[in-house]
């Protein structure tokens, strides 16, 4: 799979990059993601599938985190960013 | 940079998804649903029976047999994904890739190609498409090639002479015809029901004979053309539709011979010999064998159902299963077929009744949340029994109707090519959101197909099935000798029609 690296962009923050993935697979990576992330560390997930963009966040809430950010960065793209907890 | 362990998934990327069901009015609380491609419907029990089992597990034990022969499942949830796809991969199943949630004119696949559902076992069966069916649905399996189109592409096969497959709402239709001694192919072009640009459109004929052994070739040339030179400007222009009404057909049909590199020789006979379609039991073309077609009006199709009837298929038949693109299923090879029928009697699954029975379909309107209750399936199967209760079978069936029911006018239940055709709207009422319906009359597909024109609109559910009633009885009263609902229908001026649904004959 193309992007499915976590990239370092700052201090206990990072980024992925799910652009192009259908469902289910942009909810799974987040989710594996978060796994492979520090607590407190923050993930920038960007993507393009609307569904996912729903989907995501409740996923997250749905596990205990705290509601995550939702950010339409262009029209067909937009920026989750949630943060592990303690 | 942290690496992500993602074999699991890479083992299904591009050959599996699912699809969003879970929209604000979505009242089933699904948050997904997973079509599973069946490439012309063909299936045997023991795939059914596992197909069964991931309905029980993940699915509350229902399913629906879609209108393009797949097998859609509900309440899905994305975690149980990988776990699901991998059963699938054992069944030799995959999903639609569902890229239509993109906001873009983007992620367009090849949707599970639809072929007659009793080719090899009609009687007077011009030509078996399943050797076309087999190829060409292998070749798209996983194929990143086909993957990003503009938009879905949908490809039907038909060879037995009925329009079966309702060839005239595909992109691409293979339909069987015989010029001089040869048999081989005539195509339809840029059929599709859905609203985008420029509208509906019955599939173009384009007086071509293609011989059975190009067939392949051209199939993969016209998929090519749509994703070459199909528009990315917006979603509403990028079905191929759209570029056949901007290319016209002879422009359409040099790039192809171009890119097949033949001249494709001309066809100017009949595209379809019959109209009708498979219902009931049927003898086959082998000597002392029948198929069985099982309704399941609106396409829903119980965990239970399915083990039961895959285990009918294997007493009575020799395992092997069909589904329909009407929402039905068949059991074939069956040389005992009273004792069949009898067996399907003690499971509650009837073969009596009229044939819109196997000829309604509804769409899967309570999932994708643009209807209220009661939903396009539960609509269809309430006006066939309601209709069954009033009217004498044998005259229903004389009558020789259909009746779609899409829940919103994005039609995906074909509404506009059913004699009888429904499509929703919802309107906020005093802070309700209330369901109405349009009715739409004289759509029909086959020898002569034609859209039907909208004669009523915000009609309230309930009162649907007395008007389709009232113009039943006006249709038996008034018609000539032999004439079918349709033709009086389109006879008739939309002021006539108003007054038949509103107002019993007489
Ligand atoms: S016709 Fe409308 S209500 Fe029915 S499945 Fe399609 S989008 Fe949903």
């Amino acid at each position: 799979m193309k992007n499915s690296d976590i990239q370092r962009i700052g201090k206990g923050r990072y980024s992925l990059d799910v652009r192009g993935q259908v469902c289910p697979y942009p909810e799974l990576l987040t989710l594996r993601a978060l796994q492979n992330l520090s607590p407190e560390d923050t993930l920038e997930i960007i993507l393009d599938n609307p569904p996912s963009v729903k989907d995501i966040p409740i996923a997250i809430e749905k596990r205990g985190y705290k509601k995550p950010e939702v950010m339409r960065v262009d029209k067909g793209t937009w920026k989750i960013i949630v943060q592990n907890p303690k | 940079m942290i690496k992500l362990d993602v074999d699991d998934m890479n083992r299904f990327i591009g050959r599996y998804s699912l699809g969003r069901d879970s929209n604000p009015l979505n009242p089933t609380g699904s948050p997904h649903f997973l079509r599973i491609k069946i490439p012309g419907g063909f299936i045997d029990s023991s795939q059914l029976r596992s197909v069964a089992d991931l309905t029980k597990t993940y699915s509350r034990g229902q399913a629906e047999i879609t209108n393009r022969q797949d097998i859609q499942l509900h309440w899905i949830d994305a975690t149980d994904a990988l776990e699901i796809f991998s059963v699938m991969d054992e069944l030799g199943f995959t999903t639609d890739m569902c890229g239509q949630g993109f906001s873009g004119a983007r992620y367009g696949d090849a949707r599970n190609i639809v072929c007659c559902p009793v080719s090899g076992l009609e009687k007077d069966e011009l030509l078996n498409g399943t050797s076309l069916l087999k190829e060409l649905s292998d070749f798209f399996i996983g194929n990143p090639d086909f993957q990003d189109m503009p938009r879905k592409f949908k490809f039907s096969i038909t060879g037995c002479g009925y329009d079966c497959t309702r060839a005239i709402t595909n992109d691409l239709s293979f339909v069987a015809v015989k010029k001089n001694d040869d048999v081989g192919f005539t195509l339809l072009i840029g059929g599709s029901m859905g609203a985008s640009l420029p509208g509906p459109r019955l599939a173009t004929p384009t007086g071509v004979f293609v011989q059975t052994e190009d067939a392949f070739n051209v199939a993969v040339a016209t998929i090519e053309i749509h994703r070459d030179y199909g528009s990315r400007e917006s979603k509403a222009k990028a079905r191929f539709k759209w570029l056949l009404h901007n290319w016209g057909l002879k422009k359409f049909l040099s790039t192809l011979e171009e890119k097949v590199g033949k001249h494709l020789e001309l066809y100017n006979g009949p595209v379809f010999l019959r109209d009708g379609g498979h219902e009931r039991i049927q003898p086959q073309s082998q000597e002392g064998y029948y198929y069985v077609n099982v309704p399941c009006i609106g396409g829903y199709i119980s965990c239970d159902e399915m083990i039961s009837l895959a285990d009918l298929a294997d007493k009575y038949g020799n395992g092997d299963l069909r589904l329909t693109p009407s929402q039905n299923l068949i059991i074939p090879n069956v040389e005992q077929k009273d004792l069949l029928l009898k067996d399907l009697k003690k499971i509650g699954i009837s073969i009596q009744g009229s044939k819109l029975r196997w000829n309604s379909m509804g769409c899967a309107s309570e999932f994708c949340g643009k209807t209220t209750t009661p939903h396009a399936k539960e609509i269809s199967k309430e006006i066939v029994y309601h209709l069954e209760r009033h009217i004498d079978n044998e005259l229903l069936n004389a009558a020789g109707f259909r009746i779609y029911v899409s829940g919103c006018h994005n039609n995906c239940c074909a509404n506009l090519i059913a004699e009888i055709g429904l499509a929703g709207n919802l309107t906020r009422e005093n802070g309700v959101m209330k369901q109405y319906y349009s009715i739409l009359l004289g759509g029909g597909f086959g020898k002569k197909p034609s859209m039907g024109r909208r004669i009523e609109e915000n009609i309230p559910t309930d009162k649907l099935k007395l008007m389709i009633e009232s113009l039943l009885s006006n249709y038996f009263e008034k018609r000539k000798t032999s004439e079918s609902l349709k033709e009086f229908c389109n006879k008739s001026t939309i002021k006539e029609l108003k007054l038949y649904l509103n107002s019993k004959g007489g």
